[in-house]
């Protein structure tokens, strides 16, 4: 009897204690809105890419992946796409991942878009999943994100110049 | 045992023990003449010890009714705190506005410090979640600590109690047994049936008698409590488990159809209907300003299943379910509901029954079918072959080129393939801006205007049936909840036992006859002045005098 009352009790405040390490944990992730920042765990997605398959940020364990957030009806997203695709290529050899998220455009829009830019990367169809996660309000923004899966860096704005992401490779 | 304390009647009490479990003689206070503490009949709570370990110390923190009312006191202001400015979940893509900022533009240096403080998203916050946790925690262990040693002590009451248990109740009397009425036990009896009448559970043991109704109104605020809990881990599953519950924001525009992100479902919004009132039914001051009142607003929307991917054209998708949504009438199906929650006026065009024609003469050659919203591949107009190659939303010139100023389509261009007789065999290539009116052949490569055309096509449609525009875009909300179940169920528990404790009342009356001596003493939780009347009813159906106010203990001691 006695012992009983021990083990119950001990049973209650251990559910007490799970219960609350996950809401508090969850509401410290994941849901809230603050936009993941340099040092932060780049939160994981899976998405369907413009090739058809299926995309996961974990699959790129190990390697650097640099993250961009793109759309066609953005000039400076427009302007810098031959400098990420200089990025690919010239660092694809070495472990370094370019991946082009695109916001929510019409499949016919991008297709054609990445066909006459001759970009080769691997380009995300985003309906808005990512864009949430990463809290991406401007346009372009690009994340830079270690092997570990810590994000490096983040840019608001127009890359001009390769070594501002080529320091980080 | 050396944590247990023994009564005079031999019993033996834990620590904490206000009123003997087993006689009722007060433990704490005996000399006192005061009412008595009947709180939990007296019993100590179940956690009360005499050498408390930490698990002990936790256990007692949340025991204590006094750290209840003080968390309950505090969430109470804190939650307060969060209806003074709007909170960021009542954004409409919360994730997507720079909140910094909105608070900064919007409220000034309050606003600002607001955010900072985390009060504008305070609701999902960790130590919002935290204190509600410790509510949960304390309304188990309160519930628990007190509920289990009250049963107890109900389910073995003594009947003869000790006299001054007995005079010391609220409802008290003392009196000497008339001889010449006949026997002091023979009283009781008629005493007994007059309370059986009343519909008491009547125990009798040498001389002394135990009465008691309506015991069960005993764990009405428990039961309540188990409500509370269940209607609390509902609304923890719901942050917890993914996809227990969802809630997604999605505007159409009239006769787009969309896939819901989250679900396998697509919507679509057939029509939005808008009445204004009518200028005489408008008050003077209103008619003056000039501004309509909208009478009636809904959206006529149909819910369809994919049948196949990619989903939206014609044959894709099954319908589901259709319904005219106004506001707090949502579409619903399955777990879904679909709520209206804003609307604005837009122009654009939908659709359009084109016919191609040939440039120069106006002969027509064909008509097709567009869809701005879901083009099909491939469309056949005549013996031409007809292929929507790219989409600008909002068309611009960029750099020289087709682009697109937005991912809104105000106002559409489409790169149209025009393939058949008298073309070569990839076709030609054209820009085609129905809003503008352009119809334009383009270079293959840079998509840059042709110097000099070689196709000879033109589009038009051929009357005004042959265009669908849209007024409106939509903003609706599609939310599900897995739990519903659970949070009614805790409800219905909680509404259970909120009536037991309120319609109800325990009541007991105790007598002790020593010789021709009477005492008695009655108890409830409330309502004294039902109770006193009905033990001086059965006083007087025993055949003893009695008034109401001879009863009252508190009366009579001031």
């Amino acid at each position: 009897m006695k012992k009983n009352k021990k083990i119950i009790q001990f049973a209650i405040l251990l559910a007490v204690v799970v219960v609350g390490a996950l809401t508090i944990s969850d509401s410290l992730s994941g849901r809230s809105y603050n936009p993941p920042a340099a040092g932060d765990k780049a939160p994981d997605f899976t998405v369907k890419g413009l090739d058809g398959s299926t995309y996961r940020l974990s699959d790129f364990a190990g390697k650097t992946v640099v993250l961009n957030f793109w759309g066609s009806f953005c000039e400076p997203c427009v302007r810098e796409m031959p400098l990420l695709q200089g990025v690919y290529e010239k660092h694809k050899d070495n472990n370094v991942v370019v991946l082009g998220s695109n916001l929510d455009e019409k499949l016919l829009t991008v297709q054609s878009f990445v066909e006459r830019t001759g970009v080769t990367f691997p380009i995300l169809l985003d309906h808005t999943d990512i864009q949430k996660k990463y809290g991406v309000i401007y346009y372009p923004t690009t994340f830079v994100i270690d092997p570990s899966g810590k994000v490096k860096y983040k840019k608001i704005g127009e890359i001009t110049d390769a070594r501002e992401l080529e320091r980080f490779f | 045992m050396t944590d247990n304390i023994k009564c005079e009647c031999g019993h033996l009490n834990h620590v904490g023990t206000v009123l003997c479990e087993s006689c009722g003689k007060p433990l704490a206070d005996d000399d006192g003449q005061g009412l008595l503490e009947m709180r939990y009949d007296g019993v100590a709570r179940r956690s009360q010890k005499a050498n408390p370990n930490v698990l002990d110390r936790i256990w007692n923190f949340f025991s204590s009714v006094k750290v209840a009312v003080y968390l309950i006191v505090i969430t109470l202001v804190l939650a307060s705190l969060g209806t003074i400015l709007r909170q960021e979940n009542t954004f409409y893509n919360p994730a997507l506005t720079d909140m910094e900022k909105f608070y900064r533009e919007e409220y000034g240096l309050f606003g600002q410090i607001y955010y900072s403080l985390g009060l504008s998203n305070m609701y999902e916050s960790w130590w919002f979640r935290g204190l509600l946790l410790m509510i949960g925690t304390s309304l188990v262990i309160c519930s628990l600590d007190r509920v289990l040693p009250l049963y107890r002590a109900l389910s073995k009451q003594k009947i003869r109690k000790h006299l001054s248990f007995i005079t010391r109740q609220r409802v008290a009397l003392q009196t000497e047994l008339d001889p010449s009425a006949g026997p002091a036990d023979a009283w009781l009896e008629r005493f007994a049936a007059a309370l059986r009448a009343r519909r008491y559970k009547v125990h009798m043991e040498d001389g002394a008698l135990l009465a008691e109704k309506n015991r069960f109104s005993r764990w009405g605020p428990y039961i309540n409590h188990i409500g509370l809990i269940i209607f609390l881990l509902a609304t923890l599953l719901r942050t917890l488990l993914p996809g227990w519950s969802m809630e997604e924001d999605i505007s159409f525009i009239e006769g787009e159809t969309k896939a819901i992100a989250g679900t396998p479902y697509y919507l679509k919004i057939d029509k939005f209907v808008e009445e204004f009132y009518t200028e005489e039914d408008l008050h003077e001051s209103m008619r003056e300003k000039g501004v309509g009142m909208p009478k009636r607003f809904e959206a006529e929307a149909t819910l369809y299943a994919c049948l196949e991917e990619p989903c939206g054209q014609p044959g894709t998708l099954e319908e589901l379910a259709r319904h005219q949504i106004i506001i707090n009438e949502p579409l619903k199906y399955d777990n879904l509901a679909i709520y209206l929650f804003y609307y604005e006026p837009t122009d654009q065009i939908v659709w359009m029954n084109l016919t191609l024609e040939e440039r120069d003469t106006r002969k027509p050659l064909g008509q097709f079918e567009l869809d701005m919203f879901n083009p099909a591949p491939v469309m056949q107009a005549g013996e031409y072959e007809i292929r929507v190659t790219d989409f600008f939303p909002e068309f611009i010139i960029r750099d020289g080129a087709p682009a697109t100023k937005s991912r809104e389509p105000r106002n559409p261009g489409v790169v149209l393939n025009i393939a058949g007789p008298g073309t070569p065999p990839e076709g030609y290539r054209y820009l085609f801006v129905p809003k503008l009116g352009i119809m334009e052949e383009l270079e293959d490569d840079s998509y840059r205007l042709k110097a000099e055309p070689e196709g000879n096509f033109y589009l038009s449609l051929a009357s005004v049936d042959d265009v669908r525009l849209a007024h409106y875009k939509t903003y609706l909300s599609v939310r599900s909840h897995e739990g519903m179940w659970m949070i009614w169920l805790g409800a219905a528990i909680f509404m259970i036992g909120v009536v037991m404790g309120f319609y109800w009342q325990h009541r007991r009356i105790w007598v002790r006859l020593d010789g021709q001596s009477l005492a008695l003493g009655a108890h409830t939780n409330k309502n004294w002045m039902s109770l006193r009347r009905e033990v001086a009813d059965a006083l007087t159906r025993s055949g003893m005098e009695a008034d109401q106010k001879d009863l009252d203990n508190e009366v009579k001691r001031s």
